[in-house]
């Protein structure tokens, strides 16, 4: 490339090729190919490396990639089964847990201080509690991979679509 | 002969997010070798490939919820395995720096491949296709990817701005940059 004027012409070479320029670039273009060689030349290899990217061979993925991923789900499948029974033992126990806890605290209290102005505030956190282990066991099926809704910065090739997507999901999972 | 028209890959997501296992399945068939091809340019390793697409099947599966079919299914999927080939690809290069010389290629890279598109009679012309896989693997990004999309996979302008969330203006100039940059490599591996 040897000035501004070749440097636009190998600008183009995308849309010349694929006959996509306006007819007036176009003649630019062609006026200029045909008085720089340099520039010809260029566009010459271009139109080859096209030729041989678009004739590159396909891979194919090997026979058992389907069942392999099946079995891989079905893993996921009785391990998410096993996770809500051990999930929801977990949230009884500590249920019973929390409350055996309160009674304890609310006697000790009352022998205390009979009259006491902890006694609503011990009532709202315990009501605070009763929601959390409900929504555990729902989102763990649906958010338990963190790391698909990462794109952000660790990966540049990036989509706002699939992160608003991602905040979407939680939103209905949390919900459900 | 009057075969049920084949549904849509939208209309497959859609299926699957309503409990049918079996529209996954189709789905998986439709993009397991387009998706093996494409990660394999980025990671020149053919198990690797294939787990990178494994894991993309395997997030679609469990997120299959996150798919609004305000985008193209193609375009969601492609994104994922784009995002898990180069996040693969920065783990290695902070493993271990390759130089040219490092490449080594699968011997079944270059030898046809039963694809239905393009099977018999590959000839290359003068720039042998390993030497153009080299180049690609070369290339920095931006340019690696775009000429992936672009001039493998075959994408069309609209589905890789949707992919790269980029302008179409921007994907036309960058794929030229992207090819310029190809044969510059390829005419420097020659000397
Ligand atoms: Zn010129």
């Amino acid at each position: 490339m040897q000035n501004t004027d070749c440097t636009f012409i190998c600008e183009q070479f995308t849309e010349y090729h694929e006959n996509s320029l306006s007819s007036e670039i176009r003649a630019q273009v062609d006026t200029h190919l045909a008085s720089c060689p340099a520039c010809t030349e260029i566009f010459h290899k271009l139109a080859e490396v096209i030729d041989t990217l678009h004739n590159l061979p396909t891979l194919k993925a090997s026979t058992d990639f389907t069942s392999t991923l099946l079995s891989r789900i079905e893993t996921l499948k009785q391990e998410t089964v096993w996770q809500k029974i051990y999930q929801s033992s977990y949230t009884r126990v500590a249920g019973y847990a929390i409350a055996a806890g309160l009674i304890v605290a609310i006697g000790i209290n009352i022998m205390i201080d009979p009259i006491s102005p902890m006694k609503s505030g011990l009532q709202s956190n315990f009501a605070g509690e009763q929601v959390n282990p409900n929504q555990s066991d729902e989102s763990l099926v649906e958010v338990s991979d963190s790391s698909a809704n990462q794109p952000a910065d660790s990966l540049t090739l990036q989509n706002p679509t699939i992160n608003s997507q991602s905040q979407s999901m939680q939103l209905v999972s949390g919900k459900k | 002969m009057s075969e049920k028209p084949l549904k849509t890959d939208e209309q497959l997501i859609a299926d699957f997010q309503n409990g049918n296992e079996n529209a996954f399945v189709e789905l998986v068939d439709r993009y397991k070798d387009r998706l093996v091809n494409f990660v394999y340019r980025f990671l020149h390793d053919m198990t690797d490939a294939e787990d990178m697409v494994q894991e993309t099947f395997f997030k679609v599966y469990k997120n299959k919820h996150a798919y609004r079919e305000i985008a193209k299914f193609s375009t969601w999927i492609y994104t994922i395995a784009g995002n898990l080939a180069r996040s693969e690809l920065r783990k290695r290069k902070r493993r271990k720096t390759y130089t040219m010389s490092d490449l080594s290629f699968d011997d079944n890279e270059f030898t046809p491949v039963d694809t239905g598109k393009d099977t018999e009679g590959i000839v290359f012309n003068s720039y042998a296709g390993e030497e153009i896989m080299k180049a690609i693997y070369a290339l920095p990004e931006p340019f690696k990817t775009i000429i992936i999309l672009r001039d493998i996979q075959e994408l069309s302008y609209e589905d890789i701005s949707t992919i790269l969330d980029i302008p179409m203006g921007t994907v036309k100039s960058r794929v030229n940059r992207a090819r310029l940059k190809l044969q510059e490599t390829l005419s420097y591996l020659k000397e």
